[in-house]
């Protein structure tokens, strides 16, 4: 159990853009500076923020992570990622700041 | 010597920024104007300075340092998190209180953590735009101190020493050499689920049984809230009312007045506006 290394690394990703560049362009390499397992790091290549909770992660930083690095960045594709069984027409309200 | 004059306990919402026509205009033209009652009503007390009480979103502080409290004892500016007409820029501070509420606390058993460049995220930039800022604009000067508190991030300050911690600002203030008029903000939202499967849950049962206490200053019940409770029935977000509850244990006896509640689910948490009266 390492959640606190990868709320670390969450954290980083969060809110230093260098950290999220880096993630982008090289990501195998900086996750090779954090002690990860090999299924936290999937997790986290993945975007599997539903896994990601149920390990411990705290959900402001899951929530931050992806609205910060993720391909489909938006409310809905979280909430889908979080609980894929949500039906497409059920409205999505987020506290996600950037909308 | 100075003295706490008044107090408020409302929302810091961003999402009334970044999606503001989500609710019916009727429920968000109703919360705006609640903000504005609090200015309003915050010009009527004449205050020289407002502590802010708030709590970490996690972008503040992380997992390097996570403070149970904190206060802003030195330049303050932000938020760190500027949203859609919530620019990022210097905030007027009052460093001389500031430093002396966390010397104070020093004396008597309260180890603040301090910022002395310290930038607020929108728990405390939020009411310093929408309650200190159009009083400020008004000719009034009033410096703000922000707090803050671990009810964002684990692991929780306890409810008990938050109410501590209110009551440790308080004597600090009282004990202070200048004639201050200090109001207090307390800023949280009551029930609301951030960043989990729940989000955009809103209790209005939890709601209106925080605010009751609120209005009847009732720091025990506040204080016997379980963190268990809490986050059944208030979600992660409802830790908040920590920020509530350290505001109430700034003024003991003091009675509250709603201003205005609404359950707003697009805006993800039951918004509560409550002034409290000094006793």
């Amino acid at each position: 159990m390492s959640r606190n290394v990868v709320e670390k690394l969450l954290y980083q990703l969060c809110i230093d853009r260098s950290v999220k560049q880096r993630f982008k362009e090289e990501g195998d390499k900086l996750l090779a500076r954090y002690a990860l397992t090999d299924e936290e790091r999937h997790w986290v290549q993945t975007f599997d923020v539903a896994a990601l909770q149920k390990h411990g992660v705290h959900p402001m930083l899951t929530m931050g992570f992806w609205q910060e690095n993720a391909p489909h960045r938006s409310p809905e594709a979280y909430m889908k990622a979080l609980c894929p069984e949500l039906s497409a027409t059920e409205p999505v309200f987020s506290a996600a700041l950037k909308q | 010597m100075g003295k706490i004059v008044g107090g408020f306990l409302v929302p810091h919402d961003p999402v009334m920024f970044v999606a503001p026509q989500a609710p019916q205009e009727a429920v968000a033209q109703r919360m705006w104007a609640a903000f504005a009652t609090c200015a309003q009503r915050l010009a009527g007390l004449n205050a020289t300075s407002v502590v802010v009480i708030g709590a970490d979103h996690y972008m503040l502080f992380g997992t390097g340092c996570l403070p149970q409290y904190l206060i802003g004892t030195g330049d303050v500016d932000g938020p760190i998190d500027p949203l859609p007409g919530l620019r990022r820029g210097v905030i007027p501070d009052n460093q001389k209180l500031a430093s002396f509420i966390a010397e104070h606390g020093k004396d008597n058993g309260f180890d603040w953590a301090v910022g002395r460049a310290f930038t607020v995220d929108h728990a405390v930039a939020i009411p310093n735009q929408l309650i200190i800022e159009p009083v400020r604009a008004q000719g009034q000067h009033i410096g703000t101190i922000p707090v803050y508190l671990a009810s964002g991030v684990d692991p929780f300050i306890k409810m008990r020493r938050v109410i501590q911690l209110g009551a440790a600002i308080k004597a600090a203030i009282e004990a202070s050499p200048d004639d201050e008029r200090v109001v207090v903000i307390g800023s949280g939202g009551i029930s609301h689920w951030v960043g989990v499967p729940e989000m955009g849950k809103v209790n209005e049962a939890f709601d209106r049984e925080i605010m009751d206490y609120a209005v009847r200053g009732d720091l025990a019940a506040m204080e016997a809230l379980s963190d268990d409770y809490i986050l059944a029935n208030g979600g992660n977000g409802g830790m908040e009312i920590r920020q509530w509850a350290c505001a109430m244990g700034a003024m003991p006896g003091a009675k509250g007045e709603i201003i205005d509640y609404a359950a707003v689910p697009e805006w993800v948490t039951g918004l509560g506006f409550v002034q409290l009266h000094a006793a």
